[in-house]
């Protein structure tokens, strides 16, 4: 009999649903405690934690609202660009900086989705796609914002008001930071009305209206608090390399359709999926760029594409999804 | 004009050619539970489309609470104290049987706790407890038709219209359905409701509107309506009037 076992009587707390995750999250910054001595790792788990706490953001909106963006590039790159201008133009630090830059990748992103949200499915992800691809000729054209094809160039000037470190474990720190904060950001989400309503707008669209959810203002809002952190993200990424030029910054394969790619296989609409894909997917790129791109360029994102492919395939509902689903099972024979 | 409570004014839908709703007209007052009946393809769901808002009138008012309502968005319109059922429940997946109340609760209810509570309650009442935390995805047919009563309910709704509810449930279930309906009714619930099962709206119905062809061909008491010779034509073709 299960039906006395199910009934939990109080809802569970915030306190309880984060520390679900907390276990998880310590653990994925073990790598960097045990790595922080050697710099090609630290790189790696930079990448790692940054690309996380990327792929989060989008899975606001393309995994919990169903909104299957590949134009995130465009906010990144806004965001990434801003931090520069602000820090160099201004002198503006860029841990103030990344909040108008975000605010700005935020306006550009409703003026994007505005028209766009009405296209469904497929549509939309092409949309998206084109649009991101208009921006990158933009900005190979806006020589004065952007600096052209040759880009901007952010001097090295070591100091923690610049966001510049010579010890490169301060930068897989603070990306380690933001990748927690965009998790934590998540599971409040998950827990507020507007993740349910999200859910809900990516399940039935019909059934989301008859229950008095407004699906373009929801899907504005969540597309809104995604941009801001994938702004943010652009421009910790900006004060990291330090050189941006538009064929880095609009990249599909390495930015706006990765975001995508690493929920897909990590868990879509997940709450710890992107953490999962991002720490299994950036350092097995990083290990076949390494392996293959001398002799077969190009090869490692052939693998990545025949990942995505197996895990559409064998995994719906991507690596964590596969676990939950198994977990349940479990329980259910116990 | 006297006021009702939702009144439907030579309500018309075209789609190209052809006429799914014709001029129908008919008015429900606070507390009534009216029934809508007629043979498939007839235009009942298509009615009430138009009364929530998932269609728009091509002609024709619907007023709603002394206020015209044919122009708002669906989620308007529920804001405003409207919920429905679907005929093909459309339980929303990805989310647990709890969540998916918790999802029409939120329009009332803004905190988690709150709306977390609000679901508990109507999950009990329409007999979903046991399965608060399984994927509505999961549930069975009946289940599922319970489900969106419940995510109908949990929206707090003066109104509810419910689109076959009682399909494909057995004679217990159809019970529990009624006895449902007779409570929340006692509460001060008006219900418009699309029925097949005549025995049904016999049960729960003081008045019952027909429609056939897109047009309203009766109205009036259930036992009047049911035994009208142009209703049984609609039903059972011709040769049958006279025998009823």
């Amino acid at each position: 009999m299960r039906a006395p076992l199910e009934t939990a009587g109080a809802p569970p707390s915030f306190g309880i649903q984060l520390a679900r995750y907390a276990g998880l999250l310590a653990l994925s910054g073990v790598p960097l405690m045990l790595l922080w001595s050697n710099p090609y790792w630290v790189n790696v788990l930079a990448y790692t934690y940054l690309f996380a706490a990327l792929a989060a953001a989008w899975n606001i909106i393309g995994g919990f609202g169903g909104q299957f963006s590949l134009g995130h590039g465009v906010f990144f790159a806004i965001g990434s660009y801003s931090v520069a201008r602000l820090y160099l133009d201004l002198g503006l630090t860029p841990w103030l900086g990344i909040f108008p830059a975000a605010v700005l990748a935020t306006v550009v992103a409703l003026l994007i989705s505005w028209p766009t949200f009405r296209l469904r499915g497929p549509f939309f992800a092409i949309a998206t796609m084109a649009i991101n691809e208009a921006c990158f000729a933009l900005a190979n054209y806006s020589d004065k914002l952007t600096g052209g094809p040759r880009g901007i160039l952010i001097p090295f000037r070591a100091g923690l008001s610049n966001m510049i470190f010579i010890e490169r474990w301060k930068y897989a720190l603070l990306m380690f930071a933001f990748m927690i904060v965009v998790v934590l950001i998540t599971v409040w989400l998950r827990r507020a009305r507007l993740g349910h309503y999200l859910l809900a707008v990516r399940a039935d669209e019909d059934a989301a209206r008859a229950a008095g959810i407004d699906v373009l203002k929801v899907k504005l809002q969540g597309m809104a608090l995604s941009a801001f952190l994938t702004g943010i993200g652009g421009g910790l990424f900006a004060m990291y390399v330090r050189v941006l030029d538009p064929p880095t910054l609009f990249s599909l394969p390495d930015i706006g359709v990765k975001f995508a790619l690493i929920s897909l296989i990590g868990g879509i609409g997940t709450i710890i999926g992107p953490v999962v894909g991002a720490l299994l997917i950036v350092p097995l790129e990083n290990f076949l760029r390494g392996t293959l791109g001398g002799d077969i360029p190009g090869g490692h994102l052939i693998i990545l594409g025949a990942i995505l492919v197996a895990a559409s395939l064998f995994l719906k509902r991507g690596i964590v999804g596969a676990v939950l689903a198994t977990m349940r099972r479990a329980r259910r024979r116990a | 004009m006297t006021e009702h409570f939702l009144s439907v004014e030579q309500a018309t839908r075209r789609f190209a050619g052809l006429v799914a709703v014709d001029q129908v007209s008919f008015a429900l007052d606070r507390g009534e539970i009216l029934s809508l009946i007629g043979p498939n393809g007839a235009g009942k769901t298509t009615l009430f489309n138009l009364i929530t808002g998932q269609l728009k009138v091509s002609d024709g008012a619907i007023m709603f609470r002394n206020e015209r309502i044919d122009a708002l968005p669906p989620h308007a319109r529920a804001q405003r104290g409207m919920g429905r059922t679907f005929q093909i429940a459309k339980p929303l997946t990805g989310l647990s049987t709890r969540e998916n109340v918790m999802v029409g609760a939120f329009l009332r209810h803004r905190a988690y706790t709150d709306a977390y509570d609000r679901a508990s309650a109507v999950l009990d009442e329409v007999g979903l407890a046991a399965r608060a935390e399984v994927p509505a995805a999961e549930l069975t047919l009946s289940e599922r038709r319970r489900l969106e009563v419940a995510r109908a309910l949990a929206l707090e709704p003066e109104l509810i219209l419910l689109d076959e509810v009682m399909a494909g449930l057995n004679a217990t279930e159809v019970t529990q359905v009624i006895d449902l309906i007779h409570r929340l009714n006692a509460r001060g619930v008006t219900f418009l409701v699309i029925e097949h099962n005549l025995k049904v709206v016999r049960a729960f119905s003081r008045r019952v509107i027909v429609l056939d062809h897109g047009a309203k061909i009766a109205e009036g008491s259930a036992a009047d309506v049911l035994s009208d010779p142009e209703v049984i034509r609609a039903y059972l073709g011709k040769k049958h009037v006279g025998h009823a």
